[in-house]
């Protein structure tokens, strides 16, 4: 579903060189539920970013479902992002002034759905984590939990085939971090790919597969640890149930 | 997605009133400035008989004496003296390409005795040709023109405007009544209904509120106005100072005081004939000057008039100059108003948004700003436009809006707020989301 083979990422400024990313290799399997973890700055950001499509890579190779990803352009990864990508972050980056239907239906509208299937899918989404009663509520009505509940429904909206979630717990207390994981659980256990860059080692080690990251590379340590660097073949699944 | 950008723009200025009243005022207070000052330069400067205005031909021969001639200078007059108007008048159809022709000058005068109540009525009217009315197309509200042959009897004939019509006959058709107006008897035989070009094309040249305010309060035959001896009520030019006394030596001399027009399909064939008289006329030693005839139609007319005076343009281009001052502040204040927005930038290019979608978000949100300072300009242009009309009587003519300038306020409004948006909107779509993500 993910590969990443050798990937470089070098910030430049007139004074330094900061490599990000170097001979960073991944591979993420459909239906995988992938915990990233490291030390601050170690490059997880970096990661996400690149393997969302936010960012582009100086060297090796990325291919996300299939499609080698060095040679898009902006419009063509976005589009990509669009229709392959859900993100989930840790600030929830709601847009404020849309109520919670019109924030779920953002990404829909860029993928040129009709009115009625943007519709169905919205409802459905929200349905899946529990507030279609409230998708006319604001984002400023909403509990932290509940507004990740909603950015992540509008993750799912699109039927993404990854998920891909920036600490989405970090800002949560304990009770709401564990209701959102196991959503995420739940969706995964649906057969969405999930990759999650997370701090808390307890929530890493609850993933089939954990990838730790130290100076831009996936850490050797880990990968001495069969069990969580070789992917586990995914299980058949039934889709997401928002369709 | 136009309509989800358009409601997005709505709600995004709805958000923030205060910053949007703002870029709404300024934008609005420079579009008002550019279309008030716009619509007296359009006014002005349109063609008052579209249709038609190509063939209506102002000629000008230059008779002034020899001495003082500058080869390639203008003439030095604008209009015509009675030899050569009376010369044009008789041109037949089969010697040169002229359709109709009429000859114009200023009648001043007073109607006596019309109604026991009314004090003697000064009239100040136009001569003209039978063909004048056709050739302006003047509409009539009763009777009709005289003849051409009513113009070669010199009949006391008289059209008289509506306007003086109703002030000397209330609503009564005066058709057929007989007036004792410029010393003699004249039988009304029609009333012209209003008719009030602008510019007033056919006379720019007058005695009655010049090229734009003031109507004619009666039209006489030009044969009839010379054989009762009228002079010119408006500029006279003569350079002949050894004239024969009296109206007959007036008419005999090299005096300019005629307007003339010719209707023609066929200018170039108009202009050779003229080009032609006038070496006849060089020959028999009358023009003295080898200056060429000069043919202009309406608008070539009006220009040469200069009916759009230098400081009308000069206050139009003050006015865009305000009006580009006003953008610079509205691109300041939706580059502010947009920068706030980067969050929102992220997140959407996150979700799949590509720089041209955001662009266009950005743009038609700006556009709404646009339509908002056309709605107000239009309102500020409005009320700029009567207070300039207050200002005299002719600029009240043509302060006027019409419904072309009404859509070119929003046109305007809608433009400069998408050329203001430009550059916000650009760096809008050059947002790094990955960035903004983070920082959220």
């Amino acid at each position: 579903m993910l590969r990443m083979q050798g990937l470089s990422k070098v910030y430049r400024t007139q004074m330094i060189e900061t490599h990000a990313l170097r001979g960073f290799e991944i591979h993420v399997r459909e239906g995988e539920f992938v915990t990233v973890t490291g030390p601050s700055g170690s490059g997880k950001t970096t990661f996400l970013n690149i393997a969302g499509l936010l960012e582009t890579f100086d060297g090796g190779e990325y291919t996300l479902d299939g499609v080698d990803v060095k040679g898009l352009n902006d419009d063509q990864r976005s589009r990509l992002r669009n229709e392959k990508l859900g993100f989930i972050f840790q600030g929830f980056n709601l847009i404020p002034d849309l109520n919670l239907f019109d924030n779920v239906d953002v990404p829909l509208r860029y993928r040129g759905f009709s009115a009625a299937e943007r519709s169905e899918r919205i409802k459905g989404a929200l349905a899946t984590v529990g507030l279609a009663s409230r998708m006319k509520h604001y984002p400023a009505e909403l509990s932290g939990g509940q507004q990740q509940r909603v950015a992540i429904a509008r993750a799912l909206a699109g039927t993404p085939r990854v998920l891909l979630a920036d600490e989405p717990t970090g800002n949560l207390d304990s009770q709401m971090a564990r209701s959102v994981m196991e959503l995420l659980e739940e969706i995964n256990v649906n057969g969405t790919t999930i990759i999650m860059v997370t701090h808390d080692p307890e929530l890493a080690v609850r993933a089939q597969r954990n990838v730790h990251i130290i100076d831009g590379q996936v850490s050797d340590l880990v990968r001495r640890m069969p069990s969580l660097v070789e992917p586990r073949a995914a299980e058949p699944v039934a889709r997401p149930a928002v369709q | 997605m136009f309509h989800y950008y358009l409601v997005l723009g709505v709600r995004n200025l709805l958000r923030n009133p205060m910053l949007t009243t703002l870029m709404v005022l300024t934008l609005a207070v420079g579009v008002a400035a550019s279309i008030a000052t716009l619509t007296i330069l359009h006014i002005l400067s349109g063609n008052p008989i579209p249709h038609k205005s190509a063939q209506l031909i102002v000629p000008l021969v230059d008779n002034g004496p020899a001495k003082s001639y500058v080869p390639g200078a203008a003439p030095e007059d604008r209009q015509t003296s009675y030899i050569d108007a009376s010369n044009w008048r008789r041109i037949d159809k089969s010697v040169a390409p002229v359709e109709m022709r009429t000859a114009v000058f200023d009648v001043n005068g007073a109607i006596e005795g019309v109604r026991a109540d009314l004090p003697v009525e000064q009239v100040g009217g136009l001569a003209v040709d039978a063909d004048y009315f056709s050739m302006f197309e003047v509409p009539f509200l009763h009777g009709s023109a005289w003849t051409r042959a009513e113009d070669d009897g010199k009949a006391r004939v008289i059209v008289l405007g509506r306007k003086k019509s109703e002030k000397l006959f209330g609503n009564e058709n005066p058709v057929g009544r007989t007036i004792h107006v410029f010393g003699h008897d004249f039988r009304v035989i029609g009333v012209r209904d209003n008719w009030s070009p602008v510019p007033r094309y056919t006379r720019l040249i007058n005695s009655s509120g010049g090229p734009l305010s003031g109507e004619d309060d009666a039209y006489i035959p030009f044969s009839t106005a010379t054989d009762i001896e009228l002079y010119n009520n408006a500029s006279t030019s003569c350079s002949d100072d050894d004239r024969a006394p009296g109206y007959a030596g007036f008419l005999k001399s090299e005096c300019t005081w005629i307007q003339f027009w010719f209707q023609t399909k066929d200018r170039a064939g108009l202009a050779s004939y003229l080009a032609n008289y006038a070496s006849e006329q060089r020959k028999l030693g009358r023009l003295k000057r080898d200056a060429p005839v000069q043919l202009f139609d309406v608008m070539e007319w009006m220009r040469y008039l200069e009916v759009v005076s230098n400081d009308t343009r000069l206050s139009v281009w003050l006015a865009f100059g305000f009006l580009l001052l006003c953008l610079v502040n509205t691109t300041g204040l939706l580059l502010a108003k947009f920068s706030a927005r980067a969050a929102e930038v992220g997140v959407r290019r996150a979700l799949g948004a590509t720089q041209g979608a955001i662009f266009r978000q950005f743009l038609v949100e700006a556009g709404v700003v646009g339509l908002a300072g056309g709605l107000v300009g239009l309102a500020l242009s409005v009320a700029a436009l009567a207070l300039i009309a207050q200002q005299s009587k002719s600029l009240a003519v043509v302060a006027q809006m019409d419904w072309p300038m009404l859509g070119l306020t929003f046109v305007l409004a809608i433009a400069a707020a998408l050329l203001a948006g430009l550059l916000p909107t650009w760096r809008a779509t050059k947002v790094t989301p990955a960035l903004q993500l983070k920082s959220q």
